[in-house]
């Protein structure tokens, strides 16, 4: 009963109903129409054979007199088919004819007619009923041996009554067949419809009800559960495997997250244990102000290292959330470029390091300048850290490339180079290569480059310069 | 100098309070956007330092209402909201700096220092001179006791901003703001190498030093 309450309340059951309701009432109205007209035609053809008829026994009369029309009237009444005759004397006495009996308002109103009437029967009681009796006996009994007469009633001049007719008893057992086949039609469609409804319906209702099961398991808790997907690729397969890219999205953010949870609870409370232990020592030495001094601005740029991993994890954070709608402005990358080159070229000097550029003329970009700077910022901070490595002169280069649909930002160096194993991992929050382990960082750096490429639609590739790290930046020229 | 300081977090107030008593400015506290407003628009201060998320009425609001009234005061906005959308968002609505929590106390006081000198009319001055240097901002000319000293465009820079706070403390991040017009926080030590170059150039062999290095703080120019 429930499953049949659900069938009924779908879409495509609802639909299939109106369809088929439509359509019977557009039949019937289409039949109608069209047993409406032909009945018209008919009568007005039968009228007009009438016509012709009354026309011939008028003349019959004219030339031959009220003898000459009786023999008429018999021999045409003597032939078989569906016509009716009828000469009465102007008493209202049957003279000749093929009818027992002709309604007396039938004679004396001139005119078209249409009546019900006795076939080859005696004379019955019935003689005397008036018509509404008849009428009603009809309809109770719907008597086979009582035609409907179709007839034109004429009076001749010398008071004779003429009655010339058709019986429309065949005529209405035609349209009774139409309408009788057209009946079984529409029943036919209804059921034929209410069947497919329900079968598509049914259909419809169990890839839902697979998809609704397999949502409530992720509902759950079991990000892992994908939506069931069939070889039709039909609308809800494809609308199914768009939720489960989305799924695939959402199960790497919660992933994300719980690492990143516990990276934070592990890379802040390192520091802020550091900290603590600081400001501990710092109060054993109360005694000696240089010691508390130094313990002090320890404690001071420690949490400024704490500051700033927090706030490079809400950029990280900010980033990865999207950029707010026209906060991109066309930007020149290569004046950003030249601008970290102009920051960075005093220190990179101080180490002994080679920072040069090679920059090709590039259009402006729709892009976050501060971002995009301070991406390339943690990249040069990187090659800095790596560089310092090298055999032989350390070398940082930036590139910038222009191709036909993006340009790429290139950095390079000559240091250490990081393990193909490790290239992939780095790019998580928080991993810091044990070679980097004693440099100052966050293992926020290249999370926060891969986020910011993805903010501008671009990617993000570490490649081995041999020796070295090339890191790649891709941006569309169009985003 | 007079500050009036609209911030709701006692603790953070009181602290500031004091603090800014120690170098000499007297403030004004209110613990509330209505009162603040009320306050900044019926008394003259020399800086407004407006915490952006307050009770009753938020930060931004009571500067624009400020402005809208051509009260020129500067202000600057602190903010635990430190995106450059929202920095950008409260310097539109009339805001003269902003300063992301938690900051150091020496930053603050650096800016707002120099937010109060900035809204005096000295500003517009074509040459600075700081003892015996001279920097000619149409001629780009530096000399030094009518030494001429050749400078990199960023040099240049550097020290025309130095020397237009002379006697101020300039930290970091706002050399960085103001000379490379970039907000973010470099993990190495950029602008000190910048700074030792600089010094180098001007003061390298003179008795004198003008560019100093204030601990904790950053830096200062001055006889």
């Amino acid at each position: 009963m429930n499953r049949i309450w659900r069938i009924w309340k779908t879409t495509t059951f609802r639909q299939s109903g109106f369809f088929v309701l439509l359509f019977v009432l557009f039949s019937v109205f289409i039949l109608g129409y069209i047993a409406y007209q032909t009945s018209i035609l008919i009568q007005q053809q039968q009228i007009g054979a009438i016509d012709r008829e009354l026309g011939q026994l008028n003349r019959t009369y004219q030339r031959s007199g009220t003898p000459g029309l009786i023999r008429g009237v018999q021999r045409m009444a003597d032939r078989p088919g569906p016509g009716i005759y009828y000469v009465a004397d102007p008493t209202g006495q049957q003279l000749a004819g093929n009818v027992d009996q002709i309604p007396t308002f039938v004679l004396q109103t001139p005119g078209i007619h249409s009546f019900r009437y006795e076939v080859e029967e005696p004379w019955s009681t019935e003689q005397n009923d008036n018509d509404d009796e008849r009428r009603e006996r009809d309809k109770r009994e719907e008597r086979p041996d009582r035609g409907l007469a179709l007839v034109k009633s004429f009076q001749l001049p010398s008071g004779f009554y003429l009655v010339v007719g058709r019986d429309i008893e065949e005529r209405r057992g035609f349209s009774a067949i139409i309408f009788e086949a057209f009946g079984w039609g529409v029943l036919w469609i209804i059921i034929l419809s209410v069947l497919l409804g329900t079968l598509l319906a049914r259909n419809i209702l169990r890839r839902l009800d697979m998809i609704s099961a397999a949502s409530k398991k992720i509902m759950t808790g079991d990000l892992a559960e994908r939506l069931p997907l069939t070889k039709r690729n039909d609308e809800y397969d494809r609308v199914s495997k768009n939720l489960n890219e989305m799924l695939d999205r959402i199960e790497n953010l919660m992933a994300g997250l719980k690492e990143v949870t516990d990276n934070v609870a592990h890379d802040l409370k390192t520091p802020l244990t550091r900290l603590r232990n600081k400001v501990e020592r710092a109060l054993q030495h109360d005694d000696d102000p240089e010691q508390m001094r130094k313990a002090l601005q320890a404690t001071i740029d420690e949490s400024d290292q704490l500051i700033r991993t927090f706030n490079a994890l809400l950029l990280i954070a900010r980033v990865e959330a999207g950029a707010p709608d026209g906060s991109f402005e066309p930007v020149a990358i290569d004046q950003i470029i030249e601008d970290i080159v102009d920051l960075y070229q005093p220190v990179a000097e101080d180490s002994g390091i080679e920072l040069s550029t090679d920059l090709a003329t590039v259009p402006h970009v729709k892009a976050s300048r501060e971002l995009i700077g301070q991406a390339i910022v943690n990249l040069v901070e990187n090659a800095i850290k790596y560089a310092k490595g090298a055999k032989g002169t350390p070398r940082i280069e930036i590139g910038l490339e222009q191709h036909a649909e993006y340009i790429r930002i290139c950095v390079s160096d000559n240091g250490t180079g990081i393990p193909e194993k490790d290239r992939q991992r780095v790019l998580e929050r928080f991993v810091r290569l044990e070679a980097s382990r004693s440099e100052t960082g966050s293992g926020l750096g290249l999370s926060l480059v891969s986020a910011v490429a993805r903010l501008h639609k671009g990617t993000l590739e570490i490649k081995d310069n041999d020796p070295g790290t090339k890191v790649l930046i891709t941006l569309p020229k169009e985003s | 100098m007079k500050v009036l300081l609209i911030e709701d977090d006692r603790d953070a107030a009181n602290y500031m309070i004091q603090a800014l008593d120690e170098v000499g400015h007297v403030t004004h506290h209110a613990a509330d956007g209505e009162t603040g407003y009320a306050m900044a628009s019926s008394m003259d201060y020399d800086v407004l330092i407006v915490d952006r998320m307050l009770p009753r009425r938020d930060g931004l609001s009571i500067i624009e209402s400020l402005r809208a009234e051509n009260n020129t005061t500067p202000a600057l906005i602190l903010s635990a909201l430190g995106a450059v959308d929202d920095r950008v968002q409260g310097l539109r609505s009339g805001g003269d700096d902003y300063l992301t929590k938690p900051y150091a106390f020496s930053e603050l006081l650096a800016r707002i220092e120099v937010l109060a000198r900035r809204a005096s009319p000295a500003e517009a001055a074509t040459t600075y001179q700081v003892g015996d240097l001279t920097l000619d901002r149409l001629s780009r000319n530096v000399e030094r006791s009518g030494e001429a000293i050749t400078l990199q465009p960023r040099e240049f820079r550097l020290l025309e901003y130095l020397m237009k706070h002379a006697g101020q403390v300039v930290t970091r991040t706002m050399l960085l703001e103001n000379v490379w017009d970039y907000h973010f926080d470099p993990q190495t030590n950029v602008i000190d190498v910048h700074m030792s170059r600089l010094r180098t150039k001007i003061d390298k062999g003179k008795a004198q030093q003008l560019l100093h290095t204030i601990r904790g703080a950053g830096y200062m120019i001055r006889e």
